[in-house]
């Protein structure tokens, strides 16, 4: 029993990692850099849940999606636009800075101290000897729709398809009447509401938030993202599953729980040795 | 470029080869404290980052004991200063914040505010012989050197009194650990423990769940810990807090969480009711941040009457901040009463041996705010010669168990 349990705890918290994943693996598969303060926007919407709770917690969720995705395509504008054309490192440089400028706001707006964000009381379902938080079963359902769903979006609709048309040649997709400007826009509008969404389903779990609360699931949520593949949608699902699910099983064991974080990275080292593009991306020939 | 703008940067010019000759001048003193006018307590703690909530509560507390000393008229007249730098709980920050401490002119110290950045202060406040005192450094080998000292308990006294009342009063019960893998005073605590914990216990190894980083799911850890009735918790409030609201949605055993003194501050996190939690949670402590009457009391209305409650709240490691400070004032009061002199610009070598001469001294006990203080008695304070503090600890209950 306990094994099913722990398997689904780690298939709810990779499905949290997931849906952080994408937002890394959409911006780099469509403007070519790796955001780091990705993992900040999830902080910035679990305050921003915090502040609007006092309404009510549906008004305070859709606050934080809205707010985090206008977050995410002011940051792009200010920060990530004027460097279009620079040199890669620069724009990470760039990308770290506005993670730490974030974290820092955070810090002067509510202080360092911890700060529980109670959401609801969702408590727990029980079949028998299984007993499981329906904040498990939310978040299972809840990331399974958005996977399915941002599938669909990215294969069927004008826009989703105008993104892989821009992740596959931005200057083939601009000659062809994209206006690749408002695709990238969209993708950082995207991976932010995606972050905003990750930060609801941490608070269910776990209802607390300090400023640097971005900083290990961003991480953790990166490493996903190049286990699955960086640039690949369903690799992005698969590696933040992965992950989850082998982090919860190494905490299980009371002998290994201590080197849980030298595991999944050294998954991360091993899957990079045998499969370098990751588990599902896409080999590119270079044409000589 | 512009007359006005040529004759700025004349002037930062000028400015900047005044500067860089005043400190090649200060650079060919005897030390770095030769032009000091007040007795400079250097530290470094966690301002920003995770950790920042017991770096910036040092920072508070040790500026009140300073402040209230130079009121006071200071030392026969000599003021002090304090100065704190932002080591992030870094331990890799700490060697260019010594540097600049030391250079600056630090006599005294209160070391760092955590155990991992301390153990690097220790080695170079060695090399330069500076004392320090760390109000919250609990790792056992931060004293190791003669120049070192802590105000707090060593990690292996807390583990192993911690045991010894598991000993007392939990025998026969089924107990369970949960701490931090990747930290030196959760592990230094647990390992204590476990090797002071009765053999009547049993092995305790299946029922010893951890994490590491700031982990906030606890989902595996929870099973592994739910038949448990009693939690050993040697882990800072936060994680702890944590564990307990997501043990709430999980069927179990546990009746009591106990921990150390990183739990001391948890009934005050925003938001958190811990009345909400049924379990009995208890702690050994040298402080009560709750604490209605007596010396503690008196010392935390001055603290929320200085500074924000909310936004910068006290917890145990501002209070021994502030026994820090006032410890090396008495120690220097005692050592100028035995004939030493002692004048603002003392070396941070002389003023060390003085100290430590103090310190180790039978005749020398502390009147502070930390420890078991009885009514309106301060507690008394003594230090053993490897740098270990003598005081009392007290049970603290946070909250009795509840239906």
């Amino acid at each position: 029993m306990d094994f099913l349990i722990t398997f689904l705890n780690g298939l709810s918290l990779g499905g949290i990692y997931a849906m952080i994943a994408l937002g890394y693996t959409m911006v780099y598969g469509i403007a070519k850099m790796l955001n780091f303060a990705h993992g900040d926007i999830i902080m910035v919407g679990g305050y921003t849940i915090l502040v609007f709770l006092w309404i009510n917690p549906i008004v305070a969720i859709i606050a934080s999606v809205i707010f985090c995705m206008l977050m995410g395509i002011v940051i792009e504008k200010v920060a990530y636009k004027p460097l279009r054309g620079a040199s890669p490192l620069a724009v990470l440089i760039t990308a770290i800075g506005v993670s730490y400028l974030l974290q820092s706001i955070a810090q002067m707006a509510f202080g360092s101290a911890p700060k529980f964000v109670v959401i609801a009381d969702l408590g727990t379902l029980k079949i028998g000897e299984i007993a499981i938080g329906y904040s498990t079963i939310i978040t299972l359902a809840c990331s399974a729709v958005i996977m399915v769903g941002l599938n669909l979006f990215v294969k069927f609709s004008k826009t989703g398809r105008a993104m892989i048309a821009v992740s596959e040649d931005k200057g083939a997709a601009q000659l062809m009447g994209i206006n690749v400007n408002n695709i990238i826009m969209i993708t950082f509008a995207i991976g932010s509401a995606l972050a905003a969404l990750a930060s609801l389903f941490f608070l269910l779990k776990a209802p607390t938030m300090t400023p640097t609360f971005g900083a290990l699931p961003g991480i953790k949520a990166f490493t996903a993202a190049v286990i699955g593949g960086i640039g690949s949608i369903p690799g992005a699902m698969v590696g933040g599953l992965l992950l989850g699910v082998i982090e919860c099983f190494a905490q299980a064991v009371p002998a290994i729980a201590p080197y849980t974080d030298a595991i999944e990275f050294s998954i991360l080292i091993i899957i990079l040795l045998v499969k370098p593009t990751g588990l599902l991306g896409k080999k590119r020939r270079e044409k000589v | 470029m512009k007359l006005s703008t040529k004759i700025l940067s004349l002037a930062l010019a000028l400015v900047m080869i005044v500067c860089a000759i005043s400190l090649t001048s200060c650079n060919g003193e005897d030390h770095p404290a030769a032009d000091n006018e007040k007795i400079k307590i250097g530290l470094t703690g966690p301002l920003t980052g995770g950790a920042s909530i017991y770096g910036i509560a040092v920072k508070n507390a040790a500026q009140l004991a300073v402040d209230e000393i130079n009121a006071a008229g200071g030392l026969d007249g000599i003021q002090f200063e304090l100065v704190m730098y932002d080591d992030k709980h870094d331990a890799t920050t700490v060697e260019t914040l010594y540097a600049k401490l030391y250079e600056e002119g630090m006599q005294a110290s209160l070391g760092t505010v955590t155990t991992k950045p301390g153990l690097e202060f220790k080695t170079f406040a060695k090399e330069d012989n500076v004392f320090f005192l760390t109000p919250s450094a609990t790792g056992d080998a931060i004293p190791e050197f003669a120049n070192g000292y802590q105000m707090c308990f060593a990690d292996s006294n807390q583990g192993t009194a911690a045991a010894k009342f598991f000993n007392e009063n939990y025998a026969g019960k089924k107990i369970g650990v949960f701490y931090k893998s990747d930290d030196e005073y959760s592990v230094g605590i647990y390992n204590n423990f476990k090797a002071n914990l009765d053999k009547s216990f049993g092995d305790i190894s299946a029922t010893t769940a951890s994490f590491t980083g700031e982990a906030s799911t606890f989902d595996s850890q929870i099973q592994l810990l739910k038949d448990c009735e009693v939690v050993f918790m040697p882990i800072y409030y936060t994680p702890a807090s944590q564990f307990m609201t997501q043990a709430m949605n999980v069927d179990n055993s546990i009746a009591i969480y106990y921990g150390c003194d990183g739990f001391d501050g948890i009934d005050a996190i925003e938001g958190f009711d811990i009345n909400t939690v049924k379990q009995e949670v208890s702690y050994l402590s040298h402080f009560n941040s709750t604490a209605t009457e007596g010396p503690a009391a008196e010392f935390i209305a001055k603290y929320n009457d200085k500074y924000d409650e909310e936004r910068e709240p006290l917890n145990q490691f501002g209070a021994a901040a502030y026994d820090c400070v006032y410890a090396i004032y008495e120690a220097m009061k005692t050592a100028k009463a035995n004939g030493k002199e002692i004048d603002a610009n003392i070396s941070a070598d002389e003023l060390c041996e003085i100290l430590k001469e103090v310190f180790n001294s039978d005749s020398f006990t502390f009147r502070g705010i930390t420890g078991k203080t009885e009514g309106n008695e301060k507690s008394t304070i003594s230090w053993s010669a490897d740098g270990t503090v003598q005081k009392e600890a007290i049970k603290y209950i946070v909250k009795e168990a509840s239906n």
